[in-house]
């Protein structure tokens, strides 16, 4: 409905522009043209007969849509605006990047963007872009009422009509599921046992995502109670009935990449499965971990024992996963580490060890690995020192005067 | 109350097989007890070792578990075999001992202490030889020496060790067997008269510490000749042995100048008794990276940390390598430092434990401590 009356109402205004100066009726009639189901009045109805009920209704249009059509008005004149700036300023930026401006796509204006704007603002949010305007700009709500001021949605008082009628439809369909249960007792019908509904793979709307939706704010209650609601109509047996209203509100788990892609152990002479990990980074430290297979739990790095590393804390950080996954009378390990410090080096070698194992534990093992953080990088770097400040963080002592 | 006592005891009796060995003499020692906890008895170990030879964090261990244990190690064995087999009559053989640090060659001289004690050896013993050299406590007492020219005393350091060497061989001190060769004058109306005991000598580097440097050269001297005399057989062991021949120590004579280690009175002393122009004897000494500056630390070798000179000094020696524990040794440690509560916890402690200390047994001892 709301979706009906935004397409109308962003054709009118070109329309209503240029004979908004004339009469100011020619205008509410072209209104009235273009608002499809809540004005029910036709122009040749008006011409027959004179309803002065009506014309003295329509002619005192509400203040609410006054101020809504200037809204509506200086927004899509801002859009327009910055669609032509865009669509020009993809075009300099093709001709900038001496590729053709005609088949200059979305994706070839990201990476230029990245090409001429280098940026190593670490939230990605916070580095240049070039989208489209509706993208960068949040989409309103149309207009929620006729020009007499009526609301349109039947909830429209509720003040997030969106919101409860998700709740009011999914109460309904929960109402539904009931009747059809009893329905089937009834008649002694045995359920079909294979229609079930899978949901694993997919998890309900965040509360972000669901305002998104909606167009609406919600508040911590009503998304619990959102929640509690769909809860309860995928708990019922044949909520399988209702499954694209149930998939409307949930989203799709990317699947985890690590269980796809390990690598199958190489062979040395000595027929020893071997698995070498390049690139082993925490913090300045770069190395790689080579494990083998039927070992002794003989760990060498860059030459030497673990003795390399001479507190306990380094030495910990590199037998942790051995000892996780219970191979560290199983296999050999070989490091080669350089750059960074003790703690840089060991987190480095343990990332290493926890991944090359990887190829020598079973699945079970893997995602126990997974839940330890075994098999997470440490991206975090040494945060710089402030001008003005003693360090990264510290403030110079606090003295009144 | 009763049923725990109990239950120790039980604990105690059923595991005291496994680790401990009840043969306390080293002399008795042999391969089949490697890796078995033996205790020295508590008068024997003040004796020994009432000066000092035990390393600090030994002897609080020691504090905490009420008991003086040793462990029995291959090193120490092979030692002791030597010894055994060896000639006396022959000139003195040289031990180095070396290994990592924390390894334990202190503990095991502490061992070959033990055994030449129960032999009945004249133990000449320098418990720590950077205490003299590079170890500088705020009265740090110092003379240039009255007898030789442009040399240095440490007259308490000195007078310290005399006691030490009186208390680790009261026993053949009191006998008074050994007697000195010479008249030795001290001073106008002090003088030690040939046939005197050797006690004597000691006693009175004790108590006139002003002579204490010059009466262990002559105690030295004469041991050397009791010993050739075949009057006596010496045991000599020194710890920390490379800090003699480290190019400076950390004294400064009193008008600010650098002391050499070869300028000390000691120094020459007890290179004089490690050389093998005598018979008799038995010179163990240990060589270890702490016992130096950590500029000259890279390597636990010998031949790296006695230098040129050290290595020429004592040229042909019999090193001995104290390495870190193998398995039955540290499965043998950690059980004993369950009996004794030392470790608590859960079984595969000891896999952790053991990779973590890469079988060091000092480090395995740190890292037990907050266990």
């Amino acid at each position: 409905m709301s979706n009906v009356i935004k397409f109308s109402f962003k054709h009118i205004i070109p329309l209503s522009r240029c004979s908004y100066v004339r009469t100011k009726s020619t205008c509410l009639l072209n209104i009235k043209g273009y608002s499809s189901k809540a004005a029910t009045t036709d122009s040749d109805v008006f011409d027959n007969f004179t309803d002065w009920e009506t014309l003295s209704k329509t002619k005192k249009i509400s203040k609410a849509m006054r101020a809504y059509l200037e809204r509506a008005k200086e927004h899509d004149e801002f859009m327009k605006k910055q669609q032509f700036e865009f669509s020009i300023g993809k075009r300099h930026l093709a001709n900038m990047m001496g590729e053709d401006p005609e088949t200059f796509t979305q994706k070839d204006v990201d990476r230029a963007i990245e090409y001429l704007f280098p940026s190593g603002i670490y939230d990605p949010a916070a580095r240049p872009l070039m989208k489209p305007p509706e993208e960068v700009f949040p989409a309103r709500k149309a207009a929620e009422f006729d020009e007499a001021g009526r609301p349109h949605h039947f909830l429209f008082y509720t003040g997030k009509p969106n919101f409860f009628k998700l709740l009011y439809d999914a109460a309904e369909n929960i109402q539904f599921l009931y009747k059809f249960e009893d329905k089937v007792i009834r008649k002694k019908e045995t359920p079909y046992p294979n229609q079930n509904l899978d949901l694993s793979n997919t998890v309900w709307f965040t509360k972000d995502q669901l305002e998104q939706h909606l167009v609406e704010k919600l508040t911590d209650l009503e998304y619990e109670n959102f929640k509690l609601v769909m809860e309860r109509l995928i708990s019922l047996p044949y909520s399988y009935q209702f499954k694209d209203f149930i998939e409307k509100f949930r989203k799709t788990l990317t699947s985890q990449k690590f269980a796809l892609e390990i690598p199958k152990p190489n062979f040395d002479e000595d027929g020893r499965a071997y698995v070498t990990t390049y690139e082993c980074l925490r913090k300045k430290a770069r190395g790689d971990v080579t494990i083998r297979s039927p070992g002794t739990g003989k760990i060498i790095i860059n030459g030497k024992d673990i003795t390399y590393f001479e507190d306990t804390q380094s030495r910990e950080q590199v037998i942790f996963p051995l000892i996780f996954t219970g191979m560290q009378n199983k296999v050999d390990v070989e490091c080669n580490i350089e750059g960074g410090g003790p703690s840089g080096q060991s987190g480095a070698i343990r990332w290493g060890i926890a991944w090359g194992l990887r190829s020598f534990v079973d699945k079970n093992m893997l995602e126990a690995m997974q839940v330890a953080g075994l098999l997470t990088r440490d991206h975090r770097r040494r945060e710089r020192k402030k001008p003005g400040q003693p360090g990264a963080r510290k403030k110079p002592t606090w003295k009144r005067r | 109350m009763f049923t725990r006592n109990f239950r120790n005891i039980c604990r105690r009796y059923s595991q005291s097989v496994t680790f401990r060995t009840t043969e306390t003499s080293p002399v008795q020692q042999n391969d089949n007890q490697v890796g078995l906890f033996y205790t020295i008895e508590k008068d024997v170990c003040k004796k020994l070792f009432g000066h000092g030879g035990l390393p600090k964090s030994y002897m609080k261990q020691t504090k905490t578990f009420t008991e003086t244990t040793l462990m029995i190690r291959q090193p120490a064995l092979d030692v002791i075999d030597c010894i055994k087999a060896s000639d006396l009559n022959k000139p003195a053989i040289r031990y180095v001992l070396y290994g990592e640090t924390g390894t334990g060659k202190s503990l095991t001289l502490a061992h070959l202490i033990h055994y030449a004690h129960d032999a009945g050896f004249l133990i000449v013993h320098v418990p720590w030889v950077s205490e003299w050299l590079r170890r500088v406590p705020r009265h740090k007492e110092m003379s240039n020496s009255q007898t030789r020219e442009g040399f240095v005393d440490l007259p308490l350091d000195a007078a310290a060790w005399l006691l030490h060497f009186k208390t680790q061989n009261q026993t053949l001190l009191k006998c008074g067997d050994l007697k000195i060769s010479k008249d030795y004058v001290w001073s106008k109306r002090e003088q030690t008269s040939a046939g005197a005991p050797l006690a004597e000598l000691v006693e009175q580097g004790i108590s006139r510490v002003k002579y204490a440097c010059d009466v262990i050269d002559a105690l030295v001297y004469e041991i050397k000749l009791l010993s050739n005399n075949k009057q006596c057989k010496t045991f000599v062991a020194v710890d920390g042995y490379n800090c003699f021949f480290y190019p400076m120590t950390r004294l400064n004579t009193p008008t600010k100048k650098k002391v050499k280690p070869e300028e000390v009175t000691l120094t020459t002393t007890f290179m004089e008794l490690t050389k093998n122009d005598w018979t008799n004897g038995v010179i163990v000494l240990s060589v270890d990276q702490i016992a130096v500056p950590e500029d000259h630390q890279e390597s636990y070798l010998p031949k790296y940390l006695l230098y040129k000179k050290g290595f020429e000094h004592l040229d042909p020696f019999v090193p001995v390598e104290v390495g870190r524990y193998s398995e039955k040794e540290f499965l043998s440690c950690a059980s004993y430092y369950r009996d004794r509560l030392w470790l608590r916890g859960p079984e595969d402690l000891e896999t952790e434990l053991k990779l973590a200390s890469a079988c060091n047994p000092y480090k395995f001892m740190e890292l037990c401590a907050p266990l």
